[in-house]
């Protein structure tokens, strides 16, 4: 079975009469990495914000491991949540607090709400977090504020803020837009590495198709929220990057 | 020129040059000497005076609370405790000893208010041993008893810290993140610190949480005039007064309106004459620009009550005096709102306008006055608020308006009046200010 | 507009503002500008308050038909704060101000349109469209001289009403000499005394911020728009933004008056009345910082798996921190200057004594407690300024 499947996803955003998907169906396999392509505004943020459901779909179905996440309980639906780590394109993390509690705050979704309020993480969460740090080559930054990094650094604050609930799904919304080239490369490596060594499925909109090329298994790309192109990343010829992007586009490496 | 001017010349400019040089080089010492000398003195100083504090704020709470009467005499609230010399002495010595105590075993609040803490001397570690504190703190009293001689002397490497063994360094970043607030000397000071003062603050201000709740009915007929105002002196004067109730409201809205527009139209050119970047150029300037702003804050502070009295005597009581108390007032507090203002604008345009060869008063016109008009604005509504609350206040005396009104009325037991007053001027100021609020949202 | 023509709420509100809300703020601004022109002529003619002048049609004729003309034919205030302007010819406009004479009911028509158009708008063939048109100098717009001339109006009615009497100042003014120089002698036999009404003065201030700031931080997250949502938080939202608006208009003094009747006065009643007010004020504050944090780490966080209440603790409280304590000082500051004003009527600390000095026009004591005041002033004045430049 599917790890991941969408069924006829559409969302319409009640501001503005916004259609961001029309009909959107398709599979995922464990352990796919798994690239989303397409112009800006194509809908690959609402794509990934509805999986878990930041955005709310309007209509369709997310399949989780057979379980369909747009039916499920609030409490049901944080449980779900914890198996699915995300990564932002401006990273979000909380800027005035340290890098360990930013990484901290992965655990939420694991330990008691009484606990977490009171800001009372386990020794076990704390080891964890060590670990999730020193793997992403942060260890010590653990008490930096998280606004003195800078954003490659940020970013792999954020992963490993991920990294911290043990997902089997990761979701990256443009992880690497914000960074520099040789930046995006290394934040690439560590999400391919996620996906190869813990066996995690991932979920990643992109804006270059040379990165997509070079790290994704499988592609698929929006325009106005269709999908338009769904295979393996050597399929994209010139023909159909001109119909994914428009007559006038010239395709950029980033090396 | 003469050969021996020459040489006297020279002779003078070297002598001046090392003079300087060694003046500078004094400076230069004498603030590294300072900054040595202040973690260890002034830190000290703050950790006994914070003891002081604690104890006398603990005394005044029991005194207060065990004088019932003080109420009627204020001036009772803090006294001097009644101590033999031997207890003063006593006093002295514990307070010295609990600061010495805390700067030797943790860190003190005067420590961790300068940012440092005790290390072992040698880099070994960051954990100080224990008979090495025990020494430290036996040294200090030497070093204290010696009015701070090692200190003075010696700032870098002071004897009684050489003595011991430890260094005082400054604090490492994040080295106790994760160490409950209550296990920290300062930070258990600190709370024991805000804690008298809310004692000492809940006793001298009097609060009797018990009368608030029992005596809720006691302006019975102040909440009966306030759920249901008697507007029967709505437009009719009270037969004790000349103004009808709206009357009067008409009356304070139109003094802080004349207040606001009239202060206003003085701040405004008053407001360049007190802003930095326009003024303070030359000597000249620079007096000008800390004339204004001293007015400008002198003035703000003096309460418009004061002006108001002064000005019924002067004037005769009503609403001219009133009015010219909120004027003064406004003067300087716009004046000050509106010259910060104008030395946060934007310089490209104002440089732009100066080399297009602009005068001054031609680049105040070209380049500044649009850039500070709409804030301007905003703070002149926002103003008339202000004076529209205050022109309440001083009417209360004898600034007339719905001020004295109020007075009048609360002064004769008026209590239905009272309220119905407090509910169409509470009215009047929330419509005020959604439409300024409104209007403030369009114009900024 | 497309095909499909407005939702109803859209139509509902179309109608409302452009049938309702426009004409009723023009009326109101002609009825203000019929106010201070019977005060200003019945002060100019008469020499009397005069509030409104003529008889009672006659008002109500020229704000009614003024209100509806200015519409038709101009930009009228309503419409400058709706943002729209009126398009179409002459004969439309006239069909258009014929009308409008219709006014709830033609709103009501309006609700039939499928555009939401009034039955004016679609007689005379012309329609309100938003925007403004090209700029023009305000004296050359008629809301411009409709504000001139209302402005005018009201200083002259202001300088009859507030009995203006510029001769006074000049003629009475040795009176005042005596008084001055009390002034400038202070009573410095009251030091000691002044000092420890001071400190009552600051604990006033002090426990009515201290203990503000928490009811405050507690009320603002149900008074943030983006932390309440859904059918419950949204009322709920209403509700305490509502109560905080209209607690916020009763002024710290009128508060200390109705203190100093329930728990007599003093002090306590003082610190009452300032705790009261800030509450509110911070209310509206924190409120509003709240309602700009950063919305990418609350989505971050709840993307965790974390309930309501932790991402509140983590993503949200980090965030406002900083932003609190610097309001929380800013407010301390302020209740220090209202402490004075509010121990005035009743609210004991320094400016009990004050008031009564000038009262009494004891000026030597006065200026004496007025000297303490303004150091103290001063003082939190700058260490206030100090802490927040810190926290920044
Ligand atoms: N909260 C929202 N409310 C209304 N419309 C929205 C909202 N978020 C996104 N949209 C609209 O939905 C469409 C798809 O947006 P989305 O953010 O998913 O695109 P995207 O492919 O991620 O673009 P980008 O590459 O710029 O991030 C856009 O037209 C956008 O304007
Ligand atoms: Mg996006």
């Amino acid at each position: 079975m599917a790890h991941l499947v969408i069924e006829s996803l559409t969302k319409i955003y009640e501001r503005g009469k916004v259609r961001a998907l029309t009909d959107v169906s398709f599979e995922v396999e464990r352990g796919e990495f798994l690239v989303l392509i397409g112009l800006s505004g194509s809908g690959k943020s609402t794509l990934l914000r509805c999986v878990n459901r930041l955005v709310e779909p309007t209509t369709g179905r997310v399949v989780l491991d057979g379980v369909d996440v747009t039916r499920l309980s609030p409490r049901a639906l944080r449980r779900t949540r914890r198996k699915i780590g995300m990564v932002f394109q401006q990273f979000n993390l909380v800027k005035r607090s340290s890098v360990l509690a930013n990484v901290l705050t992965g655990r939420l979704g694991y330990v008691p709400t009484w606990r977490a309020l009171l800001g009372r993480f386990p020794k076990e969460d704390l080891e964890r977090a060590r670990r999730a740090l020193s793997r992403v080559g942060l260890l010590e930054k653990m008490y930096a504020r998280a606004d003195e990094l800078s954003g490659g650094q940020q970013q792999r604050v954020g992963i490993a803020r991920a990294l911290m609930q043990e997902p089997e799904l990761l979701l990256a919304d443009e992880p690497v837009s914000a960074l520099d080239p040789a930046t995006s490369h290394s934040i690439m490596q560590y999400l391919e590495q996620m996906n190869r060594e813990d066996g995690v499925t991932v979920l990643a909109s992109l804006h270059f198709l040379s990165l997509a090329r070079r790290y994704g298994t499988r592609i698929i790309a929006l325009k106005d929220g269709r999908i338009v192109f769904d295979g393996p990343p050597g399929a994209i010829d010139n023909a159909k990057f001109k119909e994914i992007y428009g007559e006038d586009a010239e395709e950029v490496e980033v090396r | 020129m003469k050969e021996w001017l020459f040489l006297v010349r020279r002779r003078f400019r070297s002598w001046a040059t090392s003079l300087l040089t060694w003046l500078h080089g004094a400076y230069v010492a004498f603030s590294q000497w300072v900054r040595l000398v202040r973690p260890r003195l002034i830190s000290f100083l703050f950790d006994w005076i914070a003891w002081v504090y604690l104890l006398y704020a603990g005394f005044s709470v029991h005194h207060i609370r065990t004088s019932p009467t003080l109420i009627w005499r204020p001036e009772e609230k803090f006294v001097l405790p009644e101590l033999s010399p031997t207890g003063w002495i006593v006093v002295l010595l514990v307070t010295i000893e609990l600061a010495l105590f805390v700067r030797s075993f943790g860190v003190s609040l005067g420590q961790r208010a300068f940012g440092v803490s005790l290390a072992p001397a040698g880099g070994s570690g960051t954990r100080v041993a224990f008979p090495r504190r025990v020494l430290h703190f036996l040294a200090s009293h030497l070093a204290l008893a010696s009015l701070g001689l090692p200190v003075l002397v010696n700032p870098e490497r002071p004897w009684h810290e050489r003595v011991a063994g430890v260094v005082l360094v400054p604090r490492a970043r994040g080295a106790s993140r994760y160490r409950p607030w209550w296990t920290s000397a300062y930070a258990l000071t600190a709370a024991v610190l805000i804690g008298v003062t809310v004692a000492l603050g809940w006793a001298v201000t009097d609060i009797q949480l018990g009368a608030l709740v029992r005596d809720v009915g006691k302006p019975a007929r102040l909440w009966r005039g306030l759920s249901r105002p008697d507007l029967s002196y709505f437009f009719t004067p009270h037969p004790m007064e000349t103004d009808s109730i709206f009357g009067a409201l008409v009356k304070s809205l139109f003094m802080a309106l004349l207040a606001t527009v009239l202060g206003a139209a003085i701040a405004f050119p008053l407001s360049f004459l007190g802003a930095r970047n326009i003024t303070a150029t030359g000597p000249v300037g620079r007096l000008v620009y800390a004339l204004t702003r001293g007015f400008f804050n002198v003035f703000r502070s003096i309460e418009s009550i004061f002006w108001a009295s002064i000005f019924a005597i002067w004037v005769g009581f009503g609403a001219f005096a009133g009015t010219i108390a909120l004027f003064l007032h406004t003067i300087a507090a716009l004046g000050k709102l509106y010259s910060e203002q104008v030395e946060h604008i934007d310089p490209g345009p104002v440089e732009a306008a100066t080399a297009a060869g602009g005068n001054r008063l031609q680049v105040i016109k070209q380049a500044v006055i649009p850039q500070v008009l709409p804030p301007f604005l905003a703070f002149t509504l926002y103003r008339w608020d202000i004076n529209l609350r205050m022109a309440t206040v001083v009417g209360f005396v004898g600034g007339g308006g719905i001020g004295l009104l109020l007075k009048n009325f609360k002064d004769g037991g008026e209590w239905t009046q009272v309220g119905a007053v407090i509910v169409t001027f509470a009215v009047t100021v929330w419509l005020l200010d959604f439409v300024s609020g409104w209007v403030r949202e369009r114009i900024v | 507009m497309s095909g499909e023509g407005l939702p109803v709420l859209g139509r509902l509100r179309r109608a409302f503002t452009l049938g309702l809300l426009v004409p009723a703020a023009d009326a109101l601004v002609l009825a203000l500008l019929w106010f201070v022109g019977s005060l200003f002529f019945g002060f100019l003619l008469h020499g009397r308050e005069v509030y409104f002048a003529g008889p009672w049609w006659l008002p109500l004729l020229v704000i009614v038909e003024g209100a509806l003309l200015w519409a038709a034919w101009g930009r009228s205030p309503g419409m400058v704060l709706a943002g729209v302007v009126l398009r179409g010819s002459a004969r439309g406009r006239f069909l258009y101000w014929a009308l409008s004479h219709l006014g709830p009911v033609g709103a009501g028509l309006a609700l039939l349109d499928r555009e939401g158009r009034l039955p004016g708008e679609r007689v005379g063939g012309v329609e309100f469209v938003e925007g403004r048109p090209t700029h023009r100098p305000w004296y050359r717009t008629s809301v411009g001289w409709a504000a001139a001339l209302g402005m005018a109006l009201a200083l002259g009615a202001a300088v009859g009403t507030l009995q203006i009497d510029l001769q006074a100042l000049l003629t009475k003014a040795p009176a005042t000499v005596k008084y001055w120089q009390q002034v400038l002698r202070p009573n410095t036999s009251l030091l000691t005394l002044g000092i420890q009404l001071l400190i009552e003065t600051f604990f006033m201030a002090l426990m009515a911020t201290l203990f503000a700031a928490p009811v405050a931080a507690a009320l603002s997250f149900l008074a943030a728009r983006n932390l309440t949502r859904g059918w419950i938080g949204r009322p709920v939202y209403l509700l305490v933004r509502l109560a905080g608006s209209i607690t916020r208009s009763v002024d710290a003094v009128l508060w200390a008056i109705i203190f100093g009747v329930w728990v007599g006065m003093g002090s306590f009643a003082g610190s009452l009345a300032l705790w009261v007010h800030s509450i509110v004020d911070l209310l509206k504050l924190y409120a509003d910082q709240l309602e700009s944090i950063d919305p990418g780490p609350v989505e971050a966080v709840t993307a965790t798996g974390a309930s309501r209440l932790e991402v509140i603790r983590y993503a949200v409280i980090p965030q406002i921190v900083n932003p609190y304590l610097s309001f929380t000082l800013y407010r301390w500051d302020i209740n220090v200057r209202m402490a004075t004003v509010v121990g005035l009527v009743g609210g004991g600390g320094i400016g009990f004594r004050l008031g009564g000095a000038l009262t009494d026009f004891n000026f030597s004591n006065a200026s004496m407690y007025m000297i303490l005041v303004i150091v103290l002033v001063w003082a939190i004045d700058y260490l206030s300024a100090r802490l927040r430049a810190k926290l920044a």
